[in-house]
């Protein structure tokens, strides 16, 4: 086979998820009536936001060969903190002070930090004690829910302070602000990913964490780290979460980390470790809720979703399975 | 530090996993410029010798002095700072990134812009196409995973890794197992050229004939012990098989050892 050849076909094998998502989209547009126009593209963008941003984190973690199922619930732990400080309905104390462009800024390194925590101590019993990471973020997952309804009581705060709600209204170009966050999220850490050390070993320790080792990379503190990013990420969804509802409620974002799972996997991250590209996720992630919206426009129950989302994370792993095979024949 | 101390001297290097004694009391030491078989048979602690002194794990008890310093090596990556570079078995590459990614790592080349390292690709693919080139190593592509290429590639790879990042001691685990017959005879080339250079070389291998083609010395490991530390121009192949299977009392240990199978004195004994 030609060189040029067995390039263009690795370069399809790679983006293939962008390959299905604009299949899709075309499929979407000439078939689900009123899909195609702009409020509706401009509308995917922005639910994209929060799985997207957390499933960068996700995606982090898991290519270092590792698993973070508590993204979920930091997140919803992050916005419950945002929303009872700075909330003046419900459980909120209604925290506020000039000047008002302060509040934002505030609020969301908060909101990191709380995420951050929760990352650093996922990443202390993994790579400190010892412990799997399915185990530990499993039991993160479940005691930082419980934490969220332990502070907030099972109640909700409502009527977040206008300065930080003001970010969840204003648009660019006809694409809310919410939208460009995650999109400017996915730029800067497939940056990281790409073309810094760090991304690199990341990749390297999830692909071998025993020669990285030896060659001399502190592979634990690369891990832990990619804890604490794939926190402080889930924070920031929580943020912004917080600000799309304007508030919190104790059960806010629950299912989110399958939805995150789904686009990480769909978008060619492997669970094996190593492998995987952010762009990739995104197109994931869009991919995802894409199909949401045509279900929506179609009429079709809500239940119809997680059977399609369902089948769709089989059919990834499935076309991942493939792709390796077909590599192996072509390669 | 003078010229005749040895580069690297283990002094009753011991090394228990549990109940287990994986090393019971190893003196050996190598010279600068100076190459090192290291022989023994499945299980005589060759590997867990390699590993400590590389700094994979410490030992139990023992004393390591390189370059006249007594060393605690808390990490490979703090033997590495001092100098040793070590070529493992089992291949430590990461197949699932590139040759430059692999080449390079630990070791990137970067370049900051507003206090961010970025990775500089080009400058590495340059450099590891020049290296490859160097060692008449046929790469199809260095932008391939490693994944696909074949065992004797990847050893290669490995190999001129280690040349290129030179050292003061180079350890070399089982360099040659998956190499072809040409492959093998130009690895032990580099060996010997990069032991001229002054570099000092620690060679394990099973295959007695490449002990021999290639080492300065030869020290036998049996049962987590030295069994004998000969110079490989005063023994042969026959007497260091019988050392490393156990026929030491057979009176076919090195000349005027008497075949003393104590580890504790043989390092001294033998001495060079």
């Amino acid at each position: 086979m030609s060189p040029a050849r067995r390039a263009t076909i690795e370069f399809l094998l790679d983006n293939l998820v962008w390959l299905m998502l604009i299949v899709v989209l075309a499929v979407f547009s000439l078939t689900v009536p009123n899909y195609f126009q702009f409020g509706i593209f401009a509308n995917i963008f922005e639910q994209s936001t929060f799985v997207g941003v957390m499933a960068i984190g996700l995606a982090i973690v898991i290519i270092a060969g590792n698993l973070d199922l508590s993204v979920e619930s930091t997140a919803a732990l992050s916005a419950m903190v945002t929303g009872m400080l700075f909330s003046s309905s419900g459980v909120g104390m209604g925290i506020a002070f000039e000047p008002a462009w302060l509040m934002p800024v505030v609020s969301l390194l908060i909101a990191l930090a709380v995420g951050g925590i929760i990352g650093f101590i996922n990443g202390f019993f993994v790579t400190r004690v010892g412990m799997s990471a399915f185990i530990v973020t499993l039991a993160s997952f479940i005691w930082v829910r419980g934490l969220v309804v332990a502070i907030s009581g099972g109640r909700s705060a409502q009527n977040l302070a206008p300065p930080i709600r003001i970010i969840g209204m204003e648009d660019i170009l006809g694409v809310p602000l919410l939208a460009w966050i995650s999109v400017g999220c996915f730029v800067i850490f497939a940056f990281v990913m790409a073309k810094t050390p760090f991304g690199r070993y990341i990749t390297l320790v999830g692909g071998n964490q025993d020669a990285t080792f030896r060659a001399g990379i502190n592979s634990n503190r690369i891990l832990w780290t990619s804890f604490v990013v794939a926190g402080v990420l889930a924070g920031l969804a929580g943020w912004l979460l917080a600000i799309r509802t304007s508030g919190a409620t104790a059960n806010l974002g629950v299912g989110m980390l399958f939805n995150a799972f789904a686009a990480v996997v769909i978008g060619g991250v492997s669970l094996k470790g190593g492998i995987g590209k952010l762009p990739g996720v995104y197109a994931g992630v869009l991919l995802l809720y894409s199909i949401h919206t045509a279900i929506n426009l179609m009429g079709l129950p809500a239940h119809f979703t997680q059977m399609i989302l369902g089948g769709l994370v089989l059919a990834a792993v499935l076309l991942d399975t493939f792709k390796l095979r077909l590599r192996e024949k072509l390669l | 530090m003078t010229d005749d101390e040895p580069l690297l001297k283990l002094e009753g290097i011991t090394k228990h996993f549990g109940a287990i004694e994986a090393l019971r009391g190893v003196n050996m030491t190598v010279s600068r410029g100076e190459v090192v078989a290291l022989l023994g048979d499945n299980g005589a602690g060759k590997s867990t010798l390699v590993k400590i002194i590389a700094g994979s794990y410490p030992p139990s008890s023992g004393r390591l002095i390189f370059e006249g310093r007594e060393r605690h090596f808390a990490s490979p990556k703090e033997a590495k700072a001092s100098g040793i570079e070590t070529v493992y078995q089992d291949l430590s590459l990461c197949t699932n990134a590139d040759v430059v990614a692999n080449f390079f790592m630990g070791r990137e080349i970067t370049k900051r812009y507003f206090g961010i390292p970025v990775l500089q690709e080009r400058e590495m693919e340059n450099i590891v196409a020049e290296a490859m080139r160097k060692a008449g190593t046929k790469i199809p592509s260095l932008r391939v995973n490693v994944e696909n290429l074949s065992g004797g590639q990847r050893q290669a790879i490995e190999l001129n890794r280690f040349v290129h990042w030179g050292g003061k001691l180079v350890v070399l685990d089982e360099p040659f197992a998956a190499l072809g017959v040409e492959q093998t005879r130009r690895g032990l080339e580099m060996i010997r050229r990069v032991a001229a250079g002054g570099i000092g070389v620690i060679v394990i291998t099973h295959i007695m004939e490449q002990a021999f083609q290639v080492a300065d010395r030869l020290v036998v490991l049996r049962q987590g012990a030295v069994a004998g530390d000969l110079r490989h121009d005063e023994t042969t192949p026959e007497k260091v098989i019988d050392l490393i299977t156990g026929g030491t009392l057979s009176g076919a240990g090195t000349d005027g050892d008497g075949g003393n199978p104590d580890p504790a004195h043989q390092g001294e004994k033998i001495r060079l």
